[in-house]
């Protein structure tokens, strides 16, 4: 991955959503602007993204989420196909190419797939493409928990070795940075700033005055915001 | 006796379908194939038979959405421009089924779907709710985290894993090999077709090992293999050309084509 600074960003599928619980295209336009831009800027961008059960459960008309497993699983089958080519559609505008990764949260059990899946991540990053990952619903084993991909963007950050996980993007300009090995969250006030305080945190990195330790706290509970 | 008769009671049906159908020769894609396709899976789907599709495709799309003109041979490249490739793949047969109003839903397994039992329940349970639904589940090998490009060999053997985790009645698999012959019929323009195969001998292996006849991904010798794990689950299992998927219409009415590979009757129907 060279120099470059490795970056996760979780977005939780409540955050581009409007009143009407539908996709709104503004937010979703905002977020795949500043995505790209970060990743424009030369940082290595990932994005760990839940709304596989919430689109699946509009294109299938339901009023209500499922409340068992398997229709959990069902409707995120039918749903992540609808969320990744929604990211498409909107990336596509920024002339950015996305990629569908989709991995269940065992997968640090098994160090074969943790090494392949990095190398993945490696190759799309360095052909400039921006990974799009969610959990594998329709085959997990474990309990689907709706919009809580924190674990799933701590897990890809372990894989990717990322320095910073945002966890909390909301849209009206309040940004959370987490730095790796750091209990301290960043709050972050606007686009702009977001990108700024990411290039300084990574020069900071780059002059080794960070840890470079990997690890991210195990929940966001255990996060201490600042500001 | 006539084979055929028992495919017209079908009602639960893994099609598979190869990159050769799906693609010119050039790698790129032939959108009126899959066009039809659509047309075909759903109008059966309407006739009330349950389909499940396993595709493949995802590395030639990402190729040709990263305007690349040969495919790569480094494997992280190979599951890089999969899991670009996939994402455009459902795209394209979401805008085509949705022309006939089918709901489609994705799902990318791995192996271990295979040896985890609980991995293997959740993906059965998955795979029956969805056609349980009316709607046509799309499979493909989870090639991101694949720990190697063969796991499964190819999709010619993840249909057939998926025919029996579903209890199929029936798998078809569409590809540029439209049955199994009594001899290369490259070589032999008096090379006739088998219609219809009750027993894999060890006879029948050799010749679908024999030259010209592995010129695709699979080859016969997986389609073979595959068809040997349907029929030990009674599961029929028919191997045809997929130049045009409305071939599938022909073999649903008993029509003679292909190769079918016949189940011992007594399992061959789950879902009258």
């Amino acid at each position: 991955m060279g120099n470059k600074k490795t970056i996760v960003i979780r977005v939780e599928i409540s955050t581009l959503l409007g009143p009407n619980g539908k996709i709104n295209p503004k937010k979703m336009d905002r977020l795949a602007m500043v995505i790209t831009n970060l990743h424009n800027s030369g940082k290595h961008v990932l994005v760990v993204s839940s709304g596989a059960i919430v689109l699946g459960a509009e294109k299938l008309k339901l009023h209500n989420l499922p409340d068992n497993l398997v229709d959990l699983q069902a409707t995120a089958a039918v749903g992540q196909a609808e969320l990744i080519r929604c990211y498409q559609k909107y990336f596509d505008d920024y002339n950015q190419i996305i990629a569908q990764v989709l991995l269940t949260s065992d997968i640090i059990e098994y160090p074969q797939r943790v090494e392949n899946t990095r190398n993945t991540f490696n190759t799309l990053l360095d052909m400039s493409i921006i990974p799009i990952i969610n959990e594998n619903d329709p085959v997990s084993t474990s309990d689907i928990e709706y919009d809580d991909n924190y674990p799933l963007a701590r897990i890809v950050a372990g894989i990717a070795r990322a320095e910073f996980i945002v966890i909390k993007m909301d849209l009206n300009g309040k940004y959370l940075i987490v730095p790796a090995g750091n209990y301290t969250a960043q709050v972050v006030d606007g686009e702009t700033e977001l990108q700024e305080k990411i290039d300084s945190f990574c020069e900071s990195s780059a002059k080794g005055e960070t840890t470079g330790n990997m690890n991210f706290p195990a929940s966001i509970g255990d996060i201490v915001f600042n500001n | 006796m006539n084979y055929r008769e028992v495919l017209k009671y079908k009602r639960r049906i893994v099609v598979k379908i190869g990159t050769s159908s799906l693609s010119y020769a050039n790698g790129r894609m032939n959108f009126h194939s899959i066009a039809k396709l659509a047309y075909v899976l759903s109008a059966i789907r309407r006739q009330g038979t349950q389909v499940i599709l396993v595709s493949s495709g995802a590395i030639g799309v990402g190729a040709g959405r990263l305007g690349l003109t040969k495919r790569p041979q480094e494997l992280a490249r190979k599951q890089a421009l999969a899991a670009v490739g996939q994402a455009e793949l459902m795209k394209i047969y979401q805008k085509f089924f949705e022309e006939y109003n089918q709901i489609v839903a994705q799902v990318l397994l791995t192996k271990d779907v295979v040896e985890i039992p609980t991995r293997n329940q959740h993906a059965q349970s998955t795979l029956i709710k969805l056609i349980e639904k009316d709607i046509i589940p799309i499979i493909n090998e989870n090639d991101t985290i694949a720990t190697n490009e063969i796991e499964f060999g190819d999709n010619d053997t993840l249909s057939a894993i998926v025919a029996s985790l579903v209890e199929a009645d029936l798998l078809v698999m569409l590809s540029d090999i439209d049955g199994l012959y009594n001899v290369d019929p490259r070589s032999d323009t008096h090379a006739e077709m088998i219609h219809s195969v009750l027993e894999i001998t060890p006879e029948l292996e050799q010749l679908a090992s024999g030259a010209g006849s592995s010129f695709s991904t699979g080859g016969m010798i997986t389609k073979i293999s595959a068809a040997k794990i349907c029929l030990k689950q009674g599961i029929d299992c028919l191997i045809t050309s997929g130049s045009d998927p409305a071939i599938l219409f022909d073999i649903l009415t008993g029509n003679e084509v292909g190769t079918h590979f016949v189940a011992q009757k007594e399992n061959s129907i789950h879902h009258a």
